[in-house]
């Protein structure tokens, strides 16, 4: 468990999704890591009926990197309640269905997988029903659980294989809490953030 | 009679008191008139008494008469003399009666419409005797119901005087229930021994039949065989243990290096020789025996089918009832089943390790942490860490359950999913077990090669089934307080590990020369430390010291070291040169030189003062005890002259 920094990566306009991976793929396998299978982060998203007073929004998420956890986030009059919980909770959702009912489409960010000595690094496409929507990546580093001590060694990593895209600032989520201990959640809620960015959009993000 | 004199006697005059009021007044019942006592004393006749008499006497006299006053007497006494209404009616009747019997007989004179038959008198004498013969017949039958019941009662009270030490078959049943699982099937008792509701999961059953004993064959034989030879006697009741549960069955571990027994570990858990006929044991025992046979068949069911499981570098071997895997090089565990069917007398089904086993030295603790591993499958298959969610499946452990709400990561997932298996446990605690043994064998060698500097050591008495710990102190004699080094060795499964005072951690293999060298080394390091504190004691200085010298032969192990030690003065030097090989050498040299001689090169006097070359002191030749006191004598000598 480590520090976990997700970003965005700009798609072109003479590339397609898959092009950009394997551009980035390989970069990463130059400066020497080694690719270990694959990985998914998925969100689902509840909407609760009107009847039951002010809509309120559950995010459900999924993340293979802890596969026995569910993630969910409550989104309920500007607050947002995050819940860790086992895989039953996803069985429970199904029985909520007269309360809670599936609105909004699957966003997913799955790709390859890779480790280079203490960092773990995840390029995903993501993807809203089947259609792409752009490429996230996510760097871990392992040995430290504070955001504050390794930024910069983070930004540097980023900034070495990503190039000028990498903003010097710390992400948006992460910047009140750059002290604490980074928790599986925060990653999480780092995904969260993106794919409501992607949701909003319309078609491929462009960066310029 | 002239003196016989008429006694009248009559009612007293007074009248009856029929109530006495408060004040003491009493108040008579007036007296009856003569009509009514007439009715009173009438009263008391019984007419019924001298009713035969009456209808005869009526018979002769004529019909009418008596029936006009009869009729006329009560019409007018009916109303004055109601009591007598009674006497009437009685009369009444009898007249009926007669009249009709006066009419039988008229009629029967005639003997045309009746006739007179004598009646037959037998029907009222065989009625006596039926009954008397139905009721001896009653008698006899509850007679002889009383007479089994005594005669059984007899019975019971004869046996059980008899052999008043024989409990009771009732007794010792509550007394089998109070320990062992039974149940009633139809007209049999039907017991269980097996492990199942401990959390075993082996399929094989454990029944056993309870019967009653049936002592009066027994008895027959017996008397005359011991009479009174046997003190104990023998229980009522019997158990029929299936006979693949028989016998007595124990596991023996041994450790083996190339076919010769290094240590081994049989334990019989009954804690007793086998007895050759399980016919004399109580049933408490057989059930324990037969509980155990089982036992130690699913220990040995389990670790053979986790032996052929599992994939070894070196394949473990099963053969018959026995189990070979490889802990060390040419070192190898053997587990084997021993079972002896006591009816065959010592018939052993287990081959080879029984026969080691009986020879070898027993060591228990294997045996029994392999008991203890079972034991704890067994409770953990009926201990389910709380809470037990409805929705939850059951069975995982709490890390597992605790893995979704913490977010646990995948690595850490995977090393929830490692478990060992029995076998690969027993393995582990027999290498740590023999690299114990091992690393105690060559401490005890070396402190009694080595007496120069005193070693001891003391183990740790609490340890772990695989991990262990010992602490080795170097003291030089009569100089403890001068100096000691001290560290400790860590044993655990396949490795040493080795903590020294000042932090250094050395690991070794199970090879035991490594630990022989890295002991000798510190011995040496601590005669090298020691004269160096020795001299800070003495006054005296010291110059140099190098741990790994350079110079000289090459080593076996490790390094040379020396120093180089100044007299308070300044005007003699010391040289220690410590070889673990080869020992202790001391030099030493005057620093005014006593045999300086001008040369071409160095003419000057004043060259003398640099120091001279070293001469080897004949250490063997020393006075004192041990290095420490003979290098005390050497500095105090020089000092002094």
């Amino acid at each position: 468990m480590g520090v976990t920094i997700l970003q965005q990566f700009p798609m072109l306009e003479n590339r397609t999704g898959p092009q950009t991976i394997d551009f980035l793929t390989k970069r990463v396998v130059a400066l020497g890591a080694i690719q270990c299978g694959q990985f998914l982060v998925d969100c689902d998203t509840y909407m609760s009926t009107p009847s039951l007073g002010p809509q309120r929004t559950v995010h459900v998420m999924h993340n293979s990197e802890q596969p026995a956890s569910v993630f969910s986030l409550l989104e309920s009059s500007g607050k947002t309640i995050p819940l860790v919980a086992d895989g039953l909770f996803d069985l429970l959702m199904l029985k909520m269905t007269p309360i809670y009912t599936k609105k909004q489409t699957k966003v997913e960010s799955k790709g390859p997988r890779f480790e280079l000595a203490d960092f773990c690094i995840k390029l995903g496409s993501v993807t809203i029903s089947q259609n792409f929507k752009g490429v996230l990546v996510e760097v871990e580093y392992r040995p430290c659980v504070v955001p504050a001590t390794c930024w910069d060694l983070l930004r540097e990593f980023l900034q070495g294989f990503l190039g000028s895209c990498v903003p010097s600032m710390p992400p948006q989520y992460l910047q009140p809490r750059m002290n604490e201990i980074y928790q599986p959640m925060d990653t999480i809620q780092q995904y969260l953030e993106h794919f409501s960015m992607y949701r909003k959009a319309s078609g491929v993000l462009q960066f310029n | 009679m002239a003196y016989s004199v008429n006694i009248s006697i009559e009612a007293p005059v007074e009248n009856q008191i029929q109530e006495i009021t408060y004040d003491g007044q009493e108040i008579y019942q007036t007296p009856l008139t003569m009509s009514e006592s007439l009715a009173k004393l009438a009263q008391k006749i019984d007419f019924s008494k001298s009713a035969c008499d009456d209808i005869k006497k009526e018979l002769d006299v004529s019909d009418g008469t008596d029936d006009e006053t009869s009729s006329k007497d009560p019409s007018a006494f009916q109303s004055s003399l109601w009591p007598w209404d009674s006497v009437r009616n009685k009369l009444r009747n009898a007249l009926t009666e007669v009249c009709v019997l006066a009419d039988v007989l008229a009629i029967a004179k005639e003997k045309r419409y009746m006739v007179l038959d004598p009646v037959q008198q037998e029907m009222h004498e065989t009625k006596p005797i039926a009954q008397v013969y139905a009721r001896k017949k009653a008698l006899a039958g509850a007679a002889s119901v009383l007479l089994n019941g005594s005669e059984r009662l007899r019975a019971c009270q004869n046996e059980a005087a008899r052999n008043r030490s024989t409990p009771d078959f009732h007794i010792e049943l509550l007394r089998l229930r109070q320990n062992w699982r039974l149940k009633k099937v139809s007209n049999t008792i039907v017991g269980d021994l097996s492990y199942r509701t401990a959390g075993s999961k082996y399929a094989q059953a454990g029944m056993f039949e309870v019967t009653k004993a049936e002592d009066d064959n027994e008895r027959s034989n017996s008397p005359p065989a011991s009479p009174g030879a046997n003190p104990k006697p023998a229980s009522a009741l019997r158990v029929t243990v299936p006979s693949e549960l028989q016998g007595v069955a124990y596991i023996a571990v041994l450790c083996q290096k190339d076919q010769e027994d290094l240590c081994s570990a049989s334990i019989n858990l009954l804690g007793s020789a086998p007895k050759s006929s399980n016919a004399d044991m109580h049933w408490q025992q057989r059930l324990e025996a037969a509980q155990n046979v089982l036992f130690c068949k699913e220990l040995f069911n389990q670790l053979a089918k986790e032996a052929v499981q599992l994939h070894a570098p070196i394949p473990h071997m099963v053969v018959g009832n026995q189990i070979m895997a490889s802990t060390f090089p040419s070192i190898q565990l053997i587990i084997g089943l021993c079972h002896s069917t006591g009816a065959g007398g010592d018939k052993k089904t287990g081959s080879g390790g029984c026969g080691a086993g009986q020879k070898a030295e027993h060591d228990h603790v294997l045996e029994h942490s392999l008991h203890q591993l079972l034991r704890e499958v067994h409770h953990k298959n009926t201990h389910h860490p709380f809470p037990h969610p409805s929705s939850a499946p059951l069975g995982p452990t709490k890390r597992r359950c605790l893995a979704g709400p913490t977010a646990a990561d995948r690595y850490q997932l995977l090393e929830m999913t490692k478990s060992q298996t029995l076998l690969e446990q027993i393995i582990q605690q027999a290498q740590h077990f023999f690299l114990r043994m091992r690393t105690e064998y060559v401490l005890d060698t070396i402190i009694k090669e080595v007496k120069d500097p005193l070693i001891i050591s003391h183990w740790n008495a609490l340890n772990s089934p695989t991990f262990s710990c010992v602490k080795i102190n170097i003291i030089s004699h009569g100089y403890d307080a001068v100096g000691r080094t001290s560290l400790i060795i860590q044993v655990m499964e396949k490795t040493l590990k080795c903590v020294c005072r000042d932090g250094r951690v050395m690991h070794m293999s199970y090879e035991p020369q490594e630990l022989r060298d890295l002991i000798y080394c510190q011995i040496y390091q601590h005669q090298l430390t020691v004269v160096q504190a020795l001299a800070r004691c003495m006054g005296w200085q010291y110059l140099a010291n190098s741990a790994h010298l350079g110079i000289g032969a090459v080593e076996t192990r490790g390094n040379a070291s020396s120093c180089i030690l100044a007299s308070p003065m300044g005007d003699r030097l010391i040289a220690v040169r410590c070889e673990p090989q080869g020992g202790m050498q001391v030099s030493i040299a005057h620093s005014p030189k006593k045999d300086f001689f001008s040369g071409q090169l160095v003419k000057e006097r004043k060259w003398e003062n640099l120091g001279g070359s070293f001469k080897e002191v004949r250490w063997d030749k020393m006075e004192g005890k041990n290095f420490l006191n003979k290098m005390e004598l050497l500095m105090a000598s020089l000092t002094s002259s």
